[in-house]
């Protein structure tokens, strides 16, 4: 090979970054980035005047840009969010939170998990709200919910549309997706969550992560939680605690506590460490957690939120 | 590729190179720009929807010239005491017989009422839910340990119907419960409570609320019985104003004993 083409295919395969030497041979590894939003709360516009710090921060429609951005510059991306979508606007008692989730696809969102609020008009209004984000006209395909301590037994037509896990898959990268929920009990009526079972989010995780593992084979496992950042000493359980109860989880999406984090609490494991993450609520920033790996190990991780700021 | 106007200074992209063996990271500099456009399908979508919100929410209602606040910590909630006298109003309406006593959760309270003139949005902000107003009986001892749970829950849930005085030391705490008359409350009387589904229910942990006897739904949520309380005003041409302070008198450190959940009992 002469010196000349030596050097412009050394350039040509940094440029391609992830891509395999050999065009054949699966990629041994890769990148991917999760986008994040928890506790959004019909926050449709922006914070008006008189919120303080967070005055003027936020919006659907902004949101929708920052995402756009960083989906044409990073490629591999899952957008995702930790539940408590509903609630908390005049936008929310008007449409039901159709219009929440309706929104949600056309930013394109790939899954979201269910908070206690969620459950606010009870579980015909929720299936609705899905319902009509589904049959959305738009080029985004509609997204998934995903929770595996629900019990949908007397709820089966949500049960229908909330997942124990789900896997995305992307050059050199299987994601395994599965979600957690807060407990109803002294925070949803029960009349509004009929139909549905919690159960210990722990216990509920164990098979789904092993599952995830060991028969579908993914290379990182993100949990979206509804359970809140920190338990102060409680009983309940809650994110910071979750990792040292089920070991292999890479990445903790949270909702619930609207903790505000400038970047994700790293916790050691056996096998790595999982990373916890939370930015506060409302919309007013997007998480972003970066993973690269290579043969199911995730080899370097980062992440920062992202103020949703015009 | 680098967007004109990346509205961020970020952190860490991750490069991997060479993927295999060894993985580095590469930080690279994102320019900052000041400002994230909205992404224009989602706007033509909000804009009309907004406008509608706008145009109903945004129908006068009735003028706060003081506002009404829940109070930061120490601070007594008279946003919450409003709610509550509201509450046992309405209810001895629903009813047609006394009521002696409201409870609402300050966690339901969504935000404050800002001075000046009230609009019909205000009102769904600070009460965004459906939760129903509902009357139930409780026994006079019940509804002191009602205001008990409020208080090691919460530092006291905004109430109506009741002074409330905790004295002593975090160690050795002391409360006391009358009616707001001041007369002592007798144990064994059954008396009409005003609460919401919601607590009813066992929202917010406060469990005595559970055994109430005779429980009457409503119909009304909590937020049209605001609203209609707001219009009431208006159309007396009177002014919206806080209640009275002094309803619940408990110590700073107690309260901080209660927030640090080293107050067990009381």
């Amino acid at each position: 090979m002469e010196r000349r083409t030596f050097l412009a295919s050394l350039a040509a395969a940094s440029a391609a970054g992830s891509l395999p030497l050999r065009a054949e041979a699966p990629p041994a590894g890769g990148r991917i980035t999760l986008l994040h939003t928890n506790d959004t709360h019909s926050r449709i516009e922006p914070f008006g005047p008189g919120n303080g710090a967070i005055s003027g921060l936020g919006g659907v429609a902004r949101r929708a840009t920052l995402v756009k951005q960083l989906r044409a510059q990073l490629g591999p991306v899952l957008l995702l969010d930790a539940g408590d979508t509903f609630q908390g606007t005049p936008y929310f008692n008007r449409y039901k939170g159709r219009l929440d989730y309706q929104l949600m696809r056309m930013v394109g969102y790939d899954a979201g998990t269910l908070g206690n609020h969620d459950f606010d008009n009870g579980v015909g209004l929720l299936l609705e709200a899905m319902v009509a984000m589904e049959t959305l006209q738009h080029a985004n395909p509609a997204f998934p919910f995903v929770n595996c301590n629900f019990d949908f037994k007397g709820a089966p037509e949500l049960g229908k549309r909330v997942h124990p896990y789900i896997v995305r898959e992307f050059p050199g990268v299987r994601v395994g997706l599965t979600g957690v929920g807060v407990a109803f009990a002294g925070l949803v009526d029960p009349k509004n969550h009929a139909g549905i079972t919690w159960k210990d989010p722990y216990e509920s995780l164990k098979p789904v992560i092993k599952r995830l593992r060991e028969v579908e084979k993914v290379d990182l496992v993100v949990v979206l939680s509804h359970l809140g950042h920190n338990n102060q000493g409680g009983s309940a359980p809650c994110d910071l605690l979750l990792p040292g109860q089920v070991a292999g989880i890479d990445a903790i999406i949270g909702g619930h506590s609207h903790t505000f984090l400038d970047a994700p609490v790293r916790l050691p494991q056996a096998n790595g460490e999982t990373l916890v993450f939370q930015v506060g609520f409302g919309g007013v920033n997007l998480g972003r957690m970066d993973f690269a790996v290579a043969k199911g190990t995730v080899r370097a991780a980062s992440g920062a939120a992202m103020p949703v700021q015009g | 590729m680098r967007p004109r106007s990346a509205p961020f200074l970020l952190a860490t992209l991750l490069a991997v190179l060479p993927l295999g063996a060894q993985a580095t990271v590469k930080a690279q500099v994102i320019p900052v720009g000041p400002l994230i456009a909205e992404d224009p399908a989602i706007q033509k979508v909000i804009a009309p929807l907004a406008e509608e919100i706008k145009a109903s929410f945004g129908q006068p209602l009735v003028n706060a010239p003081q506002g009404l606040f829940r109070g930061r910590r120490g601070e007594e909630n008279l946003l919450g005491y409003w709610v509550a006298d509201v509450m046992r109003l309405a209810a001895q309406g629903a009813v047609d017989a006394p009521v002696r006593f409201a409870i609402t959760n300050s966690g339901g309270l969504r935000s404050n009422l800002r001075a000046g003139q009230l609009k019909v949005g205000d009102i769904f902000e600070l009460m965004p839910f459906e939760n129903e107003l509902v009357v139930v009986e409780l026994t006079g001892a019940e509804v002191i340990q009602v205001v008990r749970e409020g208080l090691l829950r919460r530092g006291g849930e905004p109430s109506s119907g009741v002074l409330v005085k905790v004295e002593g030391t975090a160690e050795k705490a002391v409360l006391t419960v009358t009616w707001d008359d001041g007369k002592p409350i007798d144990p064994a009387a059954m008396v009409r409570v005003a609460t919401s589904d919601y607590l009813y229910a066992g929202g917010d942990s406060i469990p005595t609320l559970k055994k109430g006897r005779k429980a009457v739904t409503t119909g009304i949520t909590l937020r049209q019985m605001l609203l209609d309380e707001c219009a009431a005003l208006a159309k007396a041409r009177k002014d919206l104003l806080p209640p009275p302070a002094g309803r619940f008198t408990v110590p700073v450190p107690i309260l901080e004993a209660i927030r640090d959940k080293k107050l067990s009992t009381l």
